[in-house]
């Protein structure tokens, strides 16, 4: 699949996706004390998948610069504040995509179904891993805390991400999953 | 029809709402698209690379000037602030309290247990509140004062420079065209899933569910959205080859974006002053004042 004009379209579908998953608050699954777990960067993760890295670095950057804004606009929770500062909300979610891509890649050959949980793992984790790094340079938390937030909220997400790319990407390329399904 | 001022869970196109503008064709509205993004860039700059309270007090008075002069109602503009000041104290307190100053000299204001106040831990709170109010009222401006047509004709403009390293500008500007025209179709195709499930006997009510539980509840909603989103995308690229579409290059533009002297003038202007709030920031203008009232203790 290497066609321009549906990597364009693709990355505006999914980056609309991701921005309408925050404005919804579908996106948002309420977990621990308030700190709420996020899939909004599951689309990027997807796009990534489906068309390729750069597709992924721009539905990130739709996700970072919507996070920006709704930090600036209409935050929903103490946390929202912080994703003001650029290098938080958009330079960590431009990476999610490449490396998801990356993992995809990489074991495709060995199992379709692994290829895209993994990919979903490593893009959240991605995600979390280098947006509470941000924070923790810019010292708006300390280490400590980062480190339990990252344990509480980066685990679930990863697997809540896993779940979502391997049913949604089989779904769209139909790829059988177990032997379930109508066999008629 | 009469709207209920609580939105019901069933609906959600009147929920996303991004970029409310506000046509009140001031002198602010009438500025080239190009230089407002490219002002609150440099407000991003400043705002992000200085850390002087002097500094950020003096971006705020230009960005209040220039909500003054947008005729921006100012009911408007604080709405969007309210929501936040609940979090932004608490974040200040946390940053005053929890989070350890540091600088060459610590004059200790109040201390308790193991809570101890010094004059930098108090200018980094008030820092940390500055910046949010000056970033989030920067943003709300340029979205008020700026339609999406001329967001993303702007954005298109912008890159275009970028080209030469690569950077497919006229792609970018038409993704993020696509994001903004999607999200209300979107927003029906959720509204319509969401009944169609609920008539199905789901119950998507409040209610605090396990992970499980509440993951399991989505994902009929979430995979029907991104599938129907994808077939979406391949009708969207079936009718754009269909009428020809080859992508940015030799492709021209009906609406022609022509930059005027007081274009120039706003970034040069802007610029200046977030060179100035650098400066401030850089030679930490509040510790200088400090020393100059009170000794530093050893």
């Amino acid at each position: 699949m290497n066609n321009p004009t549906r990597k364009v379209v693709v990355a505006g579908v999914m980056g609309a996706i991701s921005v309408f998953l925050g404005a919804s608050h579908w996106g948002f699954v309420p977990w621990l004390a308030g700190a709420a777990l996020t899939i909004m960067h599951v689309p990027v993760i997807i796009g990534a998948i489906l068309e390729g890295p750069w597709v992924g670095v721009a539905i990130g950057a739709i996700f970072g610069a919507f996070s920006l804004l709704q930090g600036a606009i209409a935050p929903t929770g103490p946390a929202d504040v912080w994703f003001t500062n650029p290098l938080v909300s958009i330079l960590p979610r431009l990476l999610i995509g490449p490396i998801a891509w990356l993992a995809y890649r990489a074991l495709r050959q060995i199992s379709e179904v692994a290829a895209l949980a993994i990919s979903g793992v490593a893009g959240s984790l991605t995600n979390t891993v280098l947006v509470l790094g941000a924070l923790g340079l810019l010292r708006f938390l300390p280490w400590g805390v980062i480190g339990t937030i990252a344990v509480t909220n980066g685990l679930p997400e990863a697997v809540l991400a896993a779940v979502l790319t391997v049913a949604v990407v089989a779904a769209w390329k139909r790829i059988a999953i177990g032997q379930k399904g109508s066999t008629v | 029809m009469n709207r209920p001022s609580r939105p019901s869970e069933f609906e959600l196109v009147g929920r996303v709402t991004i970029g409310q503008y506000l046509p009140t064709n001031s002198q602010v509205h009438q500025l080239d698209p190009r230089a407002k993004l490219l002002m609150v860039l440099l407000l991003a700059i400043g705002v992000v690379a200085s850390d002087s309270l002097l500094g950020l007090a003096i971006l705020l008075g230009g960005v209040a000037l220039c909500l003054v002069s947008a005729r921006i109602p100012l009911g408007y503009t604080l709405d969007g602030l309210r929501p936040a000041l609940p979090f932004l104290l608490l974040l200040a307190l946390l940053q005053i309290l929890v989070i350890p100053a540091r600088g060459p000299c610590l004059r200790t204001v109040w201390e308790w247990a193991f809570f101890s106040v010094t004059d930098r831990s108090l200018l980094a709170g008030a820092v940390l509140a500055l910046r949010f109010v000056v970033m989030a009222l920067g943003i709300s401006l340029v979205s008020f004062s700026t339609s999406t047509t001329e967001l993303t004709h702007g954005i298109e403009h912008l890159l275009r420079p970028m080209q030469t390293f690569g950077l497919p500008a006229h792609e970018a500007a038409l993704v993020v065209n696509i994001t903004i025209r999607f999200l209300p179709i979107l927003a029906a195709e959720a509204e319509r899933l969401l009944k169609a499930q609920a008539s199905r006997g789901a119950d998507f009510g409040p209610g605090r569910f396990g992970l499980l539980t509440r993951a399991r509840k989505l994902l009929p909603l979430l995979v029907p959205l991104f599938l129907i989103s994808l077939r979406r995308a391949d009708q969207l690229v079936e009718a754009m080859e269909a009428r020809c579409y080859l992508g940015g290059k030799g492709r021209t533009n009906l609406i022609q974006l022509r930059a005027h002297p007081r274009d120039h003038l706003a970034v040069l202007a802007t610029s200046m002053v977030v060179a100035l709030v650098v400066y401030l920031g850089s030679i930490d203008v509040e510790g200088l004042i400090l020393s100059s009232i009170l000794p530093c203790p050893t």
